[in-house]
């Protein structure tokens, strides 16, 4: 049995003859394409992120110069993605300016109107439905979250006997959800506002179990929003589209507020309860709301986060 | 070659799996993707940012039908119309006037035409002061009696706002962040002769917490 005289390559690789070569490759070609069809799936991952989009810095490490290609390249996608060349624009916070919303209670005839326009404008996903903003219906005399109805429907509102609470990010001066974020895709801006760098999001959800408001949102599948109802001005911590796996809030229309405009649900308000300013500024009506006004909460006051966000009541 | 056979029956095994697994991708046999229940858009009628009504200011600047303002088509100039009064001191509302429903002060108690318009002039509003207003002016009057509202409304404080927060003399000079600021005058909102807010349909409830699969649609009511 020595292997040197015995012609050992012809008894040891009998796959050399031709049947056996025919044979192999035919099972390597099946095998070949089964594992070919068998990675089909990834094929429909279209929104792949691109290798830009993998290697893009960190919001607040990026020089004016990077800022500028990934603003392209946003634009870009979501003119591939929803077929309308939208405005994408990095605001900053402005100097000597400190945003605080008023709503007043007194005023909210629970209409929701605000809702709605806060989805149309923020370019939330429409189906599965998000929303930035619960309105949540109390009785008189009473201020128990735990029982309050967000889901109502009668014929007409206000009803009588009940008072209507909105509630959305409370732009917390403490807050939790930032406390939480591992990656730092959260943070606070200069003028009060808790942003969200939606590329630099892992998707862990730390921040929705840490918020005691329920202000953050998941998106669990790709965000569905119509051509036809897509907002084109947009701002990179604001409304652009955002993609599956990541949380998204309210930001005080930081694509409006920041370019001097009133928020989409201050503007729609048909009761004026809502108001929006700059604190820093004596004259400015948020000022002299909380001046002069009965500002009875900030809601869950006693957990510390100290909201930017103030309830009222008139008289 | 025991070892080559158990090599080869590896590899059997494995292109079989593959093989099976391409059939069954492409004919897609493993749990069908059920897209979900599309939920239908809100009516953009709800998105509109205008007011619920149109002050007389509003309908001249839209240059719409002003019928309604021009009170000497009926009535006879430098004659006082007389108000009726029922038994229980209501305001009789003539047939002409149908459309006016009033409610204006707690248990209808302003239930006098002339403590807002002016008698000798009708197509003028008068507040108890005597001052001649116009019907553009008509902020004025509500302003003159209910005064801590006004100051609220002059401020910003009460009524709709829209346009640009930014009302400072720095935000002026930097230009780029200022813009128009507008205020509704009173009557766009409320109804002079019943200004409490009748009540309206509210836009549609979340959907998300009900959302549901196709298929266990009918089945959520028995757990």
């Amino acid at each position: 049995m020595d292997p040197l005289s015995d012609a050992p390559p012809t008894s040891a690789a009998p796959a050399m003859n031709r049947r056996g070569f025919l044979r192999s490759s035919a099972v390597f070609g099946v095998g070949a394409a089964a594992l070919a069809a068998s990675l089909k799936p990834l094929l429909e991952l279209k929104d792949f992120s691109s290798m830009e989009k993998f290697l893009q810095k960190y919001y607040r490490e990026m020089t004016p110069a990077d800022m500028e290609k990934v603003l392209t390249r946003i634009t870009n996608e979501v003119e591939r993605q929803y077929g309308l060349r939208p405005e994408v624009r990095d605001l900053k916070p402005m100097d000597g300016v400190s945003f605080v919303y008023a709503l007043n209670l007194t005023r909210c005839i629970g209409c929701r109107k605000c809702v709605h326009a806060c989805v149309n404008e923020n370019n939330q996903s429409r189906s599965p439905e998000i929303q930035y903003i619960r309105v949540l219906k109390m009785p008189h005399g009473s201020l128990d979250i735990e029982k309050s109805d967000h889901d109502y429907n009668p014929e007409k509102v206000p009803e009588k006997g009940f008072f209507y609470m909105p509630v959305q990010c409370q732009q917390c001066a403490k807050p939790p959800c930032v406390k939480v974020c591992p990656v730092h895709a959260t943070w606070q801006e200069a003028d009060g506002i808790v942003a969200i760098d939606y590329d630099w999001c892992i998707g862990c959800r730390y921040c929705m179990a840490a918020c005691p408001y329920g202000a953050r949102h998941f998106n669990f599948t790709k965000p569905l929003i119509p051509k036809d109802r897509l907002n084109p001005k947009m701002a990179y911590l604001g409304n652009r589209p955002r993609t599956m796996g990541v949380t998204e809030k309210c930001h005080f229309c930081i694509q409006r507020t920041r370019a001097g405009r009133y928020p989409a649900c201050l503007e729609v308000c048909p009761a004026g309860a809502r108001k929006f300013g700059n604190i820093l500024d004596p004259d400015s009506e948020v000022s002299k709301i909380l001046a002069t006004k009965r500002v009875f909460i900030q809601l869950k006051e006693d957990l510390g986060t100290s909201p930017r966000f103030f309830y009222y009541f008139d008289v | 070659m025991n070892d080559n056979k158990q090599t080869r029956l590896v590899l059997v095994v494995l292109t079989a799996t593959f093989a099976m697994l391409a059939v069954a991708f492409s004919l897609d046999l493993f749990g069908k993707f059920h897209p979900v229940r599309e939920i239908p858009l809100v009516d953009r009628e709800l998105l509109k940012t205008e007011t619920w009504r149109r002050s007389y200011a509003n309908l001249v600047s839209a240059k719409a039908e002003l019928d309604d303002f021009d009170c000497y088509t009926c009535h006879e100039k430098g004659k006082k119309p007389v108000l009726k009064y029922d038994a229980k001191q209501q305001l009789i509302i003539p047939d002409e006037h149908s459309d006016i429903v009033m409610g204006h002060g707690t248990h209808g108690r302003n239930n006098n035409c002339f403590n807002c318009h002016d008698d000798e002039n009708l197509e003028q509003l008068q507040p108890r002061d005597g001052r001649a207003l116009k019907f553009e002016q008509s902020t004025m009057l509500c302003g003159s009696c209910h005064g801590p509202t006004y100051r609220d409304w002059e401020a910003g404080m009460h009524g709709r706002t829209s346009g640009y927060w930014n009302r400072t003399k720095e935000g002026m000079e930097q230009g780029k962040f200022d813009g128009p600021f507008k205020k509704q005058d009173c009557v766009n909102c409320h109804n002079p002769h019943s200004p409490k807010f009748p009540g309206r349909q509210p836009a549609p409830p979340p959907n998300y917490l009900r959302e549901k699969h196709p298929d266990t649609d009918s089945s959520h009511t028995s757990h």
